[in-house]
């Protein structure tokens, strides 16, 4: 306890004189009841079935998990055979391709663009500013739309897969490694400038030796993500194993898409214990 | 020893001195090997049109000129609509995932629960978390149909995962002090959960609810492209059809409107985490802070 | 009446907290244990409510055998029994009055208990605690706002809105500075005095233990080493049961004045 409030030290009175006033029960503050109405007024909004809502209804929910229908068949006629085809190993060898070649690429043009993402690192305020602004744009910008745009760009396959991961991993890595870069110790800092490093000296020394370990680790769960990121990148065109799920969908053959699905899990579980196994030791 | 045989010592000692030999990095190799292999192996192997990408900026640069120099006012309300279906679907979504977590997360708790429980609902919270909400969403869309309902529910689904794990681990790292109280004053469990551990980690848990439903808005942005509802549909369509002014003002949309909803919704959890103000500082929590 | 009956507990691992314990406590009484970390006195009082379990021997508290209660009866005799803490475990987050009426959880129905529709009575309970312990002012200001003298106090009122026969404390003034910590013990000497609730407290400073006790067990190893009245137990029998000649660190007020 850091108070420092001492109690009244002296004798307590008899349990029967006359104390403080009860107090009374104060009012619910006005945030928590703000913050209920809101909830309360979102919730109906949103889900009511009028011009602006979807129109929500749990009987609608319930009605179609328990009518029969074809995705559910398929998971209970589950196919995993459909793993060992050459079209689903094309599909998950592309897929880690593409994951290995853009977090790779990504990461390296993270670091530079970490440094000047913070304040500590940024050689003036504008470059600051203008690193911050690009990385904030890109940043909400989700994965698939950049997929979206490249496939206009560039057409199908998995090259605008490829890219959309690029620009995503550019994202997260920098976004992550200039937070550390802020809470770095500063001694090493000083002491570089002290001996008369330039700035980009003092950035090589001093700071990157520091955020190594974090960054290396940041890249690899960048894989991790760009991993799950890549089943999804097909459905618009950009390759990888979702265009192996989209294919398998559009045939309505729900047994083989749950096929697939289940060894992307595998792969993905796999992956992440490797993955989460050797950052833990990196940290 | 002498005067002027001083300098021959120092120099002696410099001879005599054993230098340590630098020591080969093998880490450092193999990461780099690793890494530059990686690299290489993988763009020569993958079946992608590398030379496209030489076409790649000035496309880009085309695209942006169209999108952002042909921009009209009069796709604001489509664009508006659309993205409110966006954070309907991410809002109720949201909500679904609380309501099913909830129990859950008691059920995965060292603290609360016991061995069998919490390993059976680890597993089961681990399913959703590693499937992308596309792929609940495609498979909802024939039960479903075309529409808002298949995102909500694959949004709902799939944020059960993570919210159920994270409020277990809320839970977890709840004081056993008020907990041993409880129990001292012969309380149930049912009991003891909810006037030790509520209190405790009610804030953590609805500020993740919030953070999740951030999250779940730029996954919702773009559960239309596969016809889950949203202003998704409204992006790929108009990228598709190369209406790129009506793609550029659906895109300025998403992008305002996720920056406004990170920003107030950050200031209510911050406010959640913190507690009312009061005149003395209390100690704070500063392990939620650090979460998100 | 608290009997102890050849009671021993052996922890996982081997180590033996109490060794064959026997001791007889009237009702009523104030009883301070004293001994090193480690000589079982936090054991010996959570055996009494049933959070340690026996290992073998018995405690009886009145005509209740703690070992052979079931899950509801040892819910209902920990009703009875009240307990304070060396680190108050109050929940920081909510208001004095949710913590004290956490005392009253085992006497309302459970579904009533779980949306907090506590009865005017149980506040009533509630608000009479605070009384005694003169901090009712606070009831409605978040624990997390209260100093740590203010929150044993609080942690006192939680207890006695059990209305409990027995009242345990653990360390209650180990977290605590020496005025705040005699305020503490007066509290607990009114709540015995005037309330004739029999008493156990845990203390490791020697001189609060000579100005409260009624009665003092000394415990080393997990045996007893002295059983008598305060004003008794002088240096030589406190150097027994420490195993060692006594340091500043034993008493309150050479704390103090460091």
């Amino acid at each position: 306890m850091s108070q420092v409030e001492h109690d009244d030290a002296g004798p307590p009175a008899a349990s029967t004189a006359p104390g403080a006033q009860r107090p009374k029960r104060p009012r619910p503050s006005p945030f928590l009841v703000g913050g209920f109405a809101g909830l309360l007024a979102m919730t109906i909004a949103t889900g009511a079935d009028w011009e602006f809502g979807i129109g929500f209804s749990l009987i609608e929910v319930w009605d179609g998990f328990t009518r029969s229908n074809s995705p559910m068949r398929g998971l209970a006629e589950i196919d995993l055979g459909s793993l060992l085809g050459s079209r689903a190993r094309d599909g998950f060898l592309e897929t880690v391709q593409m994951a290995v070649i853009s977090t790779i690429a990504g990461a390296l043009v993270a670091l530079p663009l970490a440094l000047f993402n913070s304040k500590l690192g940024a050689p003036n305020r504008v470059a600051y500013a203008l690193v911050k602004l690009f990385n904030n744009i890109i940043r909400s910008i989700p994965d698939l739309l950049w997929a979206l745009l490249f496939v206009a760009a560039v057409g199908i396959g998995a090259l605008p897969g490829i890219l959309a991961l690029f620009f995503f991993s550019i994202g997260v890595v920098t976004k992550l490694t200039s937070d550390t870069i802020d809470g770095i110790d500063h001694g090493p800092v000083e002491a570089a400038r002290a001996s008369g490093a330039s700035h980009l000296q003092v950035l090589r020394v001093a700071v990157v030796p520091q955020v190594l370990p974090a960054y290396t680790s940041f890249s690899m769960y960048c894989f991790e993500l760009n991993l799950r990121a890549s089943a999804v990148l097909g459905f618009v065109g950009a390759g990888g194993i979702g265009a192996v799920i989209d294919f398998y969908r559009g045939q309505g053959q729900w047994d083989r898409v749950w096929g697939v699905v289940v060894g992307f899990l595998i792969v993905v579980i796999v992956v992440e214990r490797i993955s989460m196994a050797l950052r833990r030791r990196l940290l | 020893m002498t005067g002027t045989q001083a300098p021959t010592a120092a120099e002696k000692r410099f001879e005599q001195a054993v230098r340590p030999e630098k020591p080969f990095n093998w880490f450092r190799l193999i990461v780099t090997a690793g890494v530059v292999g990686g690299f290489l192996i993988g763009a020569l192997s993958v079946d992608a049109n590398w030379p496209r990408l030489t076409e790649m900026p000035g496309e880009l640069w085309n695209m942006a000129v169209l999108m952002f120099g042909e921009l009209d006012l009069a796709d604001v309300p489509d664009a508006a609509e659309s993205m409110w279906e966006s954070v309907a679907i991410a809002w109720l979504g949201t909500m679904i995932a609380a309501v099913l977590s909830f129990p859950l997360a008691f059920l995965a708790a060292q603290n609360i629960s016991g061995r069998v429980s919490v390993g059976v609902t680890r597993q089961l919270l681990n399913v959703p978390r590693a499937i992308p909400e596309i792929i609940f969403a495609v498979a909802l869309i024939p039960i479903f149909g075309l529409g808002p309902l298949a995102g909500t529910i694959a949004i709902g689904l799939s944020s059960t995962g993570t919210i159920g794990k994270l409020s277990a681990e809320i839970i977890e790292g709840s004081q056993r002090g008020p907990i041993e109280a409880a129990d001292a004053s012969g309380a149930t469990t049912l009991q003891r959960i909810r006037w030790a551990v509520l209190p405790q980690v009610m804030p953590e848990i609805i500020a993740f609810w919030l953070y999740r439903f951030e999250i779940n808005i730029r996954a919702s942005a773009v559960l239309g492209v596969v016809g889950a509802g949203g202003i998704g549909t409204m992006l790929q369509q108009n990228i598709e059809f190369r209406e790129w002014g009506t793609a550029g003002m659906a895109l300025i949309v998403v992008v305002l409107v996720t920056i406004v909803i990170d920003t107030v919704s950050g200031m209510i959890r911050r406010r959640i985490i913190r507690g009312p103000k009061t005149k003395t500082s209390s100690a704070r929590d500063t392990r939620t802070d650090a979460m998100f | 009446m608290i009997r102890f009956d050849q009671a021993t507990v052996t922890y996982r691992g081997g180590v033996t907290a109490l060794d064959h314990v026997d001791v007889e406590i009237p009702d009523g009484e104030f009883v301070v244990i004293v001994g090193l970390s480690g000589a079982g006195k936090s054991t010996l009082i959570r055996a009494v409510n049933g959070l340690v379990p026996l290992t073998s021997g018995t405690v009886n508290v009145g005509d209740r055998d703690v070992g052979q209660l079931t899950k509801r009866q040892l819910r209902a005799l920990r009703a009875d029994v009240g307990m304070i803490f060396q680190h108050f475990n109050l929940v920081d987050r909510t208001t004095v009055l949710n913590n004290v009426l956490m005392g009253r959880l085992n006497r309302v129905p459970s579904w009533r208990s779980m949306l907090g529709w506590w009865g005017g009575d149980e506040v009533e309970l509630a608000m009479q605690s605070l009384e005694v312990v003169e901090i009712v002012d606070k009831a409605y200001i978040r624990a997390a706002n209260l100093s740590g003298g203010q929150q044993q106090r609080v942690g006192i009122a939680r207890a006695l809105a059990q209305q409990p026969s027995v009242l345990l404390a653990d360390e209650p003034v180990a977290s605590l500075d020496p005025p705040t910590s005699h305020s503490v013990m007066r509290y607990l000497q009114k709540v015995n005095r005037e309330l004739g609730i029999t008493t156990l407290v845990n203390l490791h400073f020697l001189d609060l233990a000579r100005e409260y006790a009624d009665r003092i067990i000394g415990l080393r190893g997990g045996r007893v080493m002295f059983d008598g009245p305060g004003s008794a137990a002088d240096e030589k029998v406190f150097e027994k049961i420490y195993g060692r000649s006594l340091t500043a660190d034993d008493v309150l007020e050479a704390e103090a004045s460091l």
